[in-house]
């Protein structure tokens, strides 16, 4: 069964590249193990921290996103909780929502294309055809007054 | 329900400004503006972690949540911007907490 997960992992702002890549085919050569597959790979570079996590202020972000079982991901997570360069990360398994999100998609430029049809209108927004955004509200503290009424 | 209870609380201040309640209804048709929910609007489907740009405007000053009264996301976007922030949260893209 494989699925599909994002993998975002905070490494020390101490590391070098060269350590930061060597992280890189450390988990390539699990994935590899175990049978999956690292679809993308996403060097974000040095960011700041929002909080202090120990003595660190920065940290490297790195994504990958991989397809595989479970069991494999159990183990990247175990491998990267004991490596003292990873400061922070993250599993997320992703390819429901995006499932999700696809669909709804779809099916939005379809309902959209069928009234657009049935209105006589050609099944694509024509460029320069817009009801909405160019009315743009400067009266947006309204927003905040709704609260003394509850 | 909702004309009802902004008519109380219209009510309520109405008191000081009872002599002025021609001015005041004049006013309340468009006292509140109706809230839409910015992702429903925007057609934005997907609510995601990484994008710390978009979920900034729902993290205000003190790190919290913004809660659905005030922003007027619905429901099923509230809830889905919740695990998008909790996320960003661990790995430090957005704080939990200011000072």
């Amino acid at each position: 069964m494989t699925r599909k997960y994002e993998l975002v992992y905070v490494v020390s702002p101490e590391a070098t590249d060269q350590q930061v890549a060597d992280l890189h085919t450390q988990i390539d050569a699990i994935v590899q193990r175990i049978g999956g597959q690292i679809e993308k790979t996403d060097n974000w570079g040095r960011r700041k921290l929002a909080y202090e996590i120990g003595p660190h202020k920065e940290g490297t972000y790195v994504l990958e996103v991989i397809n595989g079982g479970g069991e494999l991901l159990k183990e990247i997570d175990r491998r990267l909780k004991v490596i003292d360069l990873v400061i922070r990360h993250l599993i997320v398994r992703v390819d429901e929502e995006q499932g999700v999100v696809e669909r709804t998609r779809a099916r939005r430029t379809d309902t959209s294309r069928r009234r657009r049809v049935a209105r006589g209108l050609p099944p694509e927004r024509q460029p320069g055809e817009g009801q909405r955004g160019d009315v743009d509200d400067d009266r947006d503290d309204r927003f905040d007054l709704g609260e003394e009424l509850r | 329900m909702n004309g009802k209870k902004s008519f109380g609380g219209g009510g309520g201040r109405g008191k000081a400004a009872a002599g002025q309640q021609g001015k005041d209804a004049q006013r309340r048709p468009m006292f509140r503006r109706r809230k839409v929910c910015k992702f429903c609007s925007d057609k934005i489907d997907d609510i995601n972690y990484k994008d710390v740009r978009m979920l900034m405007p729902f993290v205000p000053e003190r790190a919290k949540v913004l809660p659905r009264r005030i922003s007027g996301t619905c429901a099923l976007h509230q809830r889905k911007l919740r695990t998008a922030i909790m996320r960003a949260r661990q790995l430090a893209l957005i704080p939990y907490t200011t000072e």
